[in-house]
């Protein structure tokens, strides 16, 4: 602990730690524990615990299929927004250009620029091209999103493989491809993973563009939002609600600690020399 | 091909960066089967002259031959020589086998044969029986004796080693020197050995080009390098070198006298130096060249400055003396310490005497 801060110091901290946790994770806590309140009002008081919601849901064809429709929409978003990262990063990070500043802000413009603005631009766009609006347009919108975020994810992954590994393997006989068969492609495998499930998540949840862009079959997010307006589907919304978190939660924290794992595989088998840790484990392996 | 052929011939090489020089018109011929250090300062162009013959840059001027076959623009792959990076570069997610036959793997060799060339070279580098442990379960000189084999199971016209050892501890350094002059005769290749380290460049090399801001100041075996720099860069760079700006004041018998007083003087052969009395000179003599004595000893027809001593430094195998003399500069002279005296303290008047041919004169003024 940081002895410079006061004890009054210490405990202001603390508080507002605990206010943020509070902050952050009480509506949370609200939805789950109202997924299995026994009533079709959402609000106190409780009137027993019920699976029902949770039962309701499951028989909607209405979900089920807007269900399908964003699984649809986000893992073309994944595969897509991954893909087009890789040559990306690899340019940001390995390749020296003419105006690189402005090429690599003008690819991570859309985190700053309003969904509204874009969800009307691409509806415009698709209007003019003459090309109508479906699960596949809502997906292109999706990749423009997740596109930096993807890069994002991949760039401090690259970075810390040494570019004297490209240079090795060039250096052993290996063309530029097939260094990158080889070597870069395995070890960004992490980062891989990484930048599809956050692209994944992106799409998954992603209300505004889907909105202007997804036609007549809606994603997930869209018919739920539907669905607010009648008040006797809420519960079933917040049970579909939950199932989504916990779904998220686990996909997120797997890729995060995945990421770390290899992260730290990396950092040891590119360190300048093996330290004792490594012989001991070595020993025992 | 005759047997002549240079493995390399690097032929009036300029490299810019920018603004920058990195490699100015540098020549070198570098023998089959020759161990040649490029030896200099950080920024002295010796990386990046490297990094030309491996094909990582491209020269702006000049030519490359590589037993005799122009490079310039023939990219990495395609040339027929390996490196050994600095941080070892060993790929991560394989082990030792698939490391040292990736090379092999490209060129098609059939597995078996595979098989027996990484088992020879990790006899070589005498590392059997590590065939399926990672790069990361490998102390740092297992690492580069890894390295090491990776790029001789290719059988390279030209092995080149940009600071192999740099990451290395001292003792660990010194064990690898000797391992890769021994692994350097066993197989006969060329070496091209790229470091800032004097000493390593002393006890390995057949012929060290001494570098200095993009160009080559000497080009020589180690004892030319130390005994007769070309230039004072070089004089200074290697080794400890004691240097003073002298007059001369005759020229007789092929020597240049140059007298500091009515009993000190230095002496240095002046063959093929157009030099005449009246001339300014930088001499310079090694501290182990000198010999030390207490009060005014004769030293015969040698170099003679008398001085005092300002200080004594034990290093163990050798005593250090520091002695301010006649010339306006202070000298450093070495002594075994089973040989040096013990009576010598600091403050003492000695006399410093050295042979003719121990001085050289590094540059002519007027």
């Amino acid at each position: 602990m940081n002895p410079a801060i006061s004890k009054n110091g210490r405990r202001t901290l603390w508080v507002a730690f605990w206010f943020l946790v509070v902050f952050l994770y009480a509506p949370i806590v609200v939805l789950i524990i109202f997924s299995f309140n026994d009533s079709e009002i959402v609000s106190f008081p409780w009137l027993g615990f019920t699976t029902r919601w949770y039962h309701d849901f499951l028989a909607n064809p209405a979900i089920l299929t807007a269900l399908r429709t964003s699984l649809l929409v986000a893992t073309l978003t994944a595969i897509f927004a991954t893909a087009l990262a890789v040559p990306a990063a690899i340019a940001l990070v390995r390749r020296k250009f003419f105006a690189k500043g402005l090429v690599s802000g003008l690819m991570l413009a859309p985190l700053v620029i309003p969904l509204v603005v874009l969800g009307i631009s691409l509806l415009i766009l698709f209007n003019a091209l003459g090309v109508p609006l479906s699960p596949y347009t809502a997906a292109i919108g999706h990749v423009v999103i997740a596109l930096p975020f993807a890069i994002l994810t991949m760039v401090p992954r690259l970075e810390r493989i040494p570019a004297a590994l490209e240079e090795a393997s060039r250096d052993l006989g290996a063309s530029a491809m097939t260094t990158f068969r080889l070597i870069t492609f395995p070890l960004l495998v992490p980062a891989l993973i990484s930048a599809f499930l956050i692209s994944f998540t992106i799409s998954f949840d992603e209300l505004v563009i889907s909105s202007f862009i997804a036609g007549d079959q809606a994603t997930f997010p869209v018919y739920l939002y539907s669905q607010l307006r009648l008040p006797e589907r809420l519960p079933s919304v917040i049970a579909v609600a939950v199932v989504i978190l916990v779904v998220s939660v686990i996909v997120v924290v797997a890729s995060e600690v995945g990421r770390f794992v290899s992260e730290r595989r990396l950092e040891a088998q590119t360190g300048m020399a093996a330290d004792e840790y490594g012989s001991l484990r070595s020993g025992k392996g | 091909m005759s047997d002549t052929t240079p493995a390399i011939s690097i032929r009036g090489v300029t490299k810019r960066f920018g603004d920058v020089t990195a490699v100015s018109d540098v020549s070198i011929d570098i023998r089959e089967g020759e161990f040649l250090t490029l030896l200099g300062p950080s920024g002295c162009g010796k990386t990046t002259t490297m990094r030309m013959v491996a094909g990582f840059e491209d020269p702006d001027m000049g030519n490359i031959l590589l037993r005799g076959d122009d490079v310039v623009g023939v990219p990495p792959n395609k040339r027929h020589v390996n490196m050994c990076f600095q941080n070892y570069a060993l790929f991560p997610h394989m082990d030792v086998q698939q490391n040292i036959e990736y090379g092999l793997k490209l060129k098609k060799v059939p597995k078996d044969e595979r098989a027996r060339k990484v088992e020879e070279m990790l006899a070589i580098v005498r590392l059997e029986g590590y065939e399926h442990r990672k790069p990361g379960q490998l102390s740092g000189g297992q690492q580069q004796r890894v390295a090491l084999a990776r790029a001789l199971v290719n059988e390279p016209a030209a092995l080149l080693l940009d600071e192999p050892l740099g990451a290395l501890d001292v003792k660990l350094r010194k064990q690898m020197q000797l391992e890769l002059k021994r692994i350097q005769s066993e197989l006969k290749t060329t070496f091209v050995y790229v470091t800032h380290d004097q000493e390593e460049a002393l006890s390995m090399s057949d012929r060290i080009a001494v570098m200095n801001a993009g160009v080559i100041e000497h080009l020589g075996s180690p004892r030319e390098v130390y005994e007769r720099p070309a230039t004072p860069f070089v004089a200074d760079f290697v080794g400890v070198l004691n240097a003073a700006e002298l007059t001369v004041t005759s020229v007789e018998n092929g020597r240049a006298v140059m007298t500091v007083n009515d009993r000190d003087r230095v002496i240095a052969p002046a063959e093929g130096l157009n030099l005449a009395a009246g001339a300014k000179v930088l001499a310079a003599v090694r501290p182990e060249r000198i010999a030390i004595a207490k009060g005014r000893a004769d030293g015969g027809e040698g170099s003679r400055l008398t001085g005092a001593v300002a200080q004594i430094v034990y290093l163990g195998t050798l005593m250090q003396f520091h002695v301010d003399t006649a010339a306006e500069r202070r000298f450093i002279v070495h002594q075994l310490s089973s040989e040096a005296s013990d009576t010598i303290d600091q403050g003492d008047e000695v006399t410093l005497t050295w042979p003719v041919d121990d001085t050289s004169i590094l540059t002519v003024g007027d």
